[in-house]
C-alpha cells in the first residue's frame, strides 16, 4: 500500500527516493521534537529572559545578564563543586567494581553457574532508582537500620549514641549515595563488560599463556587494552549522569542548602518549580552552565581516550 | 594447547593444577560474596515486611516473634490511595512501554533496513543525547507544554514525557537488533511482493522479539521508577505515581510504618524481578544479539 506513492515520488525525483520511508521515522521524530529538541531550545531561550513563572508579566530579553549574575552566585559555584566531589567519589568504584566482577565472571566455566550470577548480580538493575533510593534510606536508618545495627551490635565498632548518621551527616551521605549508587549499577555495568570481554579472541589470551605470561600480565597487556573503548564509553556516560543526578539528591537531602547533596541541579529546581516567584528563567541559565561545564569535561574524556588509542 | 607445549614434569604440572584449582575456588568466593552484597539489602527490606511492629523498630537483625502478613494486608486492603497510585504507575508504564517500543522498532528497522536518507545523522543525534543531561534542560519547557495543553496532572499525560526519556536507548537497541538480521532476508521478503512493511511484520518482528524483550525491561524499569517528572507534572495525591507517594512518605509511626513502608516496597520491587527471572533467558538472548552495543 505504501508502494505507490513511494514509486511516484521515485519518477518525479531521484533525489527523493527513500523520503518516504521517513514515515517509519515519525513517531520518533514527533516525540524527538516536541519532547526534547524543543524544550531544551526553548530552555536555551529562556536562560536569557527574566521569565517568572508565576509573575503574568511577559518575559523580557535580558541577554547576559542572568549568566552574569549565575557565575557570581556563590550557589552555583558550590552546586557546581558538591556535584563534582560526587562524581569523583562515584565514577572510579562504579568503572573498577564491575570491571572486577566481570573478569571473575568471565572465567566461569560452568554454563549454569555462569548464568545463575548473571542474573543475581542484575537484580539490582530491574528496581527502579527512586525504590533504590528509599530503600537504602531505610538500611541507612540512624536507629533500626541494618547497616549500623551490623555496626553496632554484631560488630561492635559503634555504640548506639556515636554509630554513624549516614543521611544526615554532611560528611557521610556522598559516599552514602556513591555506595548504592554502586550497588545498583554494578549488574549493569558488569554485563557490558562481560559483552566486552566476550569479543575478545580467547586464542589471543591462550597463547600469551603459553608464552608464560601470568593472570596479571594477561590482564594488563591484553584485556584492559582491549576493553579500552568499552572502558571509554562508560567512563564519559557516567560522568555525565553522575554530574546531573538530581532524584537521589531530592530524595535523600530535600531542599537542604547546608546538606552537600543541594548541587547545581538541585538548586536550579528549587529555582525553577520552589522559591518565590518560580524564577524559571535564571534558573535555565543554571541549568545551561551546568550542562556547558560537563560538555566541556565530556570533551576532554573523550579527547583523552581518543588520544591514547593512537 | 596440551600439543604446543613440551610435557612438564609431573611436579611442576601439579602444583600448576593446585593453583588453578586454588585461584578458581577463590574465583567463586570472591564472586559469592559480590552476590551476598548485592542480595542482603534486598533480603533484609523483605524481612523487615513480615516482621511483627516491635520486632521492627527492636533494631535486631532476626525476628523473634513469629512472622506476619499483615503489614502487606494493611498496605493492600486499607490504603485505598495507594491502590490508585499503583493503578496509575500501571497506566503509565505500560502505556510508555508501548509507544516507546513501537517507535523505536519503527526507527530501528528504517535505519538499517530501508535506504533513508539522513540514517547516520539520526543515529548521532541519538548516541549524542545520551551524553547530555537531557532530561534535567527540558523540565521546564515540559511543564509549560504539558500546562498549556491541559495534561498537567494528569496521569495519561505523563506518558508524552516519558516515551522521551528512553527513546534515544530504544531505537539504538532496535538498531543493534536488526542489524543482526541479515539484509538479504529483507530483501528477499520484497522480491516476493512484500512492501516495507510487510516485511516488518511478517518476516522482521518475530525475529527480534528478543530485543523486544530487552527493549521492554529497560523502559519498565524507568516508567515504573521515573520520579523527576511524575513529581513536578502531577499535584494531587490521587494522581501520582506509587514511587512519589513512597518516596515522599517517610517511616515512623502511624500509616506508613517501617515494615508497611518495606511491605510497600516488596510490592513495587518484586513485580520488575519476576518478570525479569522469566524472560531473563530471552533477555540475555537479546543482549548477545547486539542489543548491549551502545
Amino acid at each position: 500500500m505504501a508502494a505507490l506513492p513511494v514509486r511516484s515520488v521515485r519518477h518525479a525525483s531521484p533525489l527523493a527516493r527513500g523520503w518516504g520511508n521517513w514515515i517509519f521515522l515519525i513517531p520518533a521524530t514527533l516525540f524527538f521534537v516536541g519532547y526534547m529538541l524543543y524544550p531544551i531550545v526553548r530552555t536555551l531561550w529562556l536562560s536569557f529572559t527574566d521569565y517568572r513563572f508565576l509573575r503574568q508579566a511577559p518575559a523580557n530579553f535580558i541577554g547576559l545578564q542572568n549568566y552574569q549574575f549565575a557565575l557570581a552566585d556563590p550557589m552555583v559555584g558550590i552546586g557546581l563543586m558538591r556535584a563534582a566531589v560526587f562524581t569523583l567519589v562515584f565514577l572510579p568504584g562504579m568503572i573498577i567494581l564491575p570491571l572486577i566482577v566481570a573478569v571473575l565472571v568471565d572465567r566461569v566455566r560452568s554454563r549454569a553457574l555462569g548464568a545463575f550470577y548473571r542474573v543475581v548480580l542484575l537484580i539490582p538493575a530491574v528496581i527502579p532508582g527512586p525504590m533504590i533510593f528509599v530503600m537504602w534510606r531505610l538500611l541507612y536508618n540512624y536507629e533500626i537500620g541494618p547497616i549500623n545495627t551490623v555496626l553496632v551490635d554484631v560488630l561492635g565498632i559503634f555504640t548506639r549514641e556515636n554509630a554513624p548518621q549516614w543521611v544526615g551527616n554532611p560528611s557521610l551521605v556522598i559516599p552514602a549515595v556513591a555506595f548504592f549508587e554502586w550497588w545498583w549499577g554494578l549488574g549493569y555495568h558488569t554485563m557490558i563488560f562481560l559483552a566486552g570481554l566476550a569479543a575478545i579472541p580467547r586464542d589471543f589470551i591462550e597463547a600469551a599463556r603459553i608464552d608464560g605470561a601470568n593472570e596479571w600480565q594477561v590482564f594488563w597487556h591484553i584485556t584492559l587494552p582491549r576493553l579500552r573503548p568499552v572502558l571509554a564509553v562508560l567512563v564519559i556516560l557516567r560522568f555525565g549522569t553522575a554530574m546531573a543526578v538530581i532524584e537521589e539528591y531530592l530524595i535523600f537531602g530535600g531542599f537542604n542548602r547546608a546538606l552537600p547533596t543541594y548541587t547545581w541541579t538541585v538548586y536550579m529546581y528549587d529555582l525553577a518549580f520552589q522559591i518565590g516567584e518560580w524564577l524559571q528563567g535564571y534558573a535555565a541559565s543554571i541549568g545551561w552552565l551546568g550542562a556547558i561545564g560537563s560538555l566541556g569535561v565530556t570533551a576532554f574524556l573523550l579527547w583523552l581516550f581518543r588520544n591514547k588509542d593512537g | 594447547m596440551q600439543a604446543t607445549i613440551s610435557q612438564p614434569t609431573s611436579r611442576v604440572r601439579l602444583h600448576h593444577r593446585r593453583r588453578v584449582r586454588f585461584s578458581a575456588v577463590l574465583r567463586h568466593v570472591v564472586i559469592n560474596l559480590f552476590l551476598l552484597a548485592v542480595v542482603l539489602p534486598i533480603a533484609w527490606i523483605i524481612l523487615l515486611s513480615v516482621k511483627t511492629l516491635p520486632d521492627a523498630y527492636s533494631g535486631k537483625l532476626l525476628p523473634t516473634e513469629p512472622l506476619t502478613l499483615s503489614h502487606y494486608e494493611f498496605v493492600l486492603t486499607r490504603m485505598p490511595q495507594l491502590t490508585q497510585n499503583l493503578t496509575n504507575s500501571l497506566i503509565v508504564t505500560i502505556g510508555s512501554i508501548v509507544v516507546t517500543s513501537i517507535c523505536a522498532v519503527l526507527a530501528g528497522y528504517a535505519l538499517v533496513h530501508l535506504k533513508t536518507p539522513g540514517r547516520a545523522l539520526v543515529i548521532t543525534i541519538c548516541t549524542a543525547t545520551l551524553f547530555f543531561p537531557t532530561r534535567l534542560l527540558s523540565l521546564i519547557p515540559i511543564y509549560e507544554i504539558q500546562r498549556s495543553i491541559g495534561l498537567l496532572n494528569s496521569v495519561w499525560g505523563l506518558i508524552l514525557p516519558y516515551v522521551t526519556l528512553n527513546l534515544a536507548i530504544s531505537i539504538l537497541i532496535m538498531r543493534g537488533i536488526f542489524e543482526q538480521i541479515p539484509s538479504e532476508l529483507a530483501e528477499a521478503a520484497r522480491m516476493d511482493g512484500c512492501n516495507a512493511w510487510q516485511a516488518l511484520f511478517l518476516v522482521m518482528l518475530p525475529l527480534i522479539t528478543n530485543g523486544l524483550v530487552v527493549l521492554i525491561i529497560i523502559n519498565f524499569v524507568t516508567a515504573w521508577g521515573e520520579f523527576l517528572f511524575a513529581a513536578t507534572l502531577t499535584n494531587d495525591q490521587s494522581k501520582r505515581t506509587l514511587i512519589v507517594v513512597l518516596a515522599r512518605a517517610f517511616g515512623g509511626v502511624g500509616q506508613f510504618s517501617w515494615p508497611r513502608l518495606a511491605a510497600a516496597y516488596t510490592l513495587v520491587i518484586v513485580p520488575g524481578v519476576l518478570i525479569f527471572a522469566l524472560a531473563q533467558r530471552l533477555y540475555f538472548k537479546g543482549l548477545t544479539e547486539g542489543a548491549i552495543r551502545l
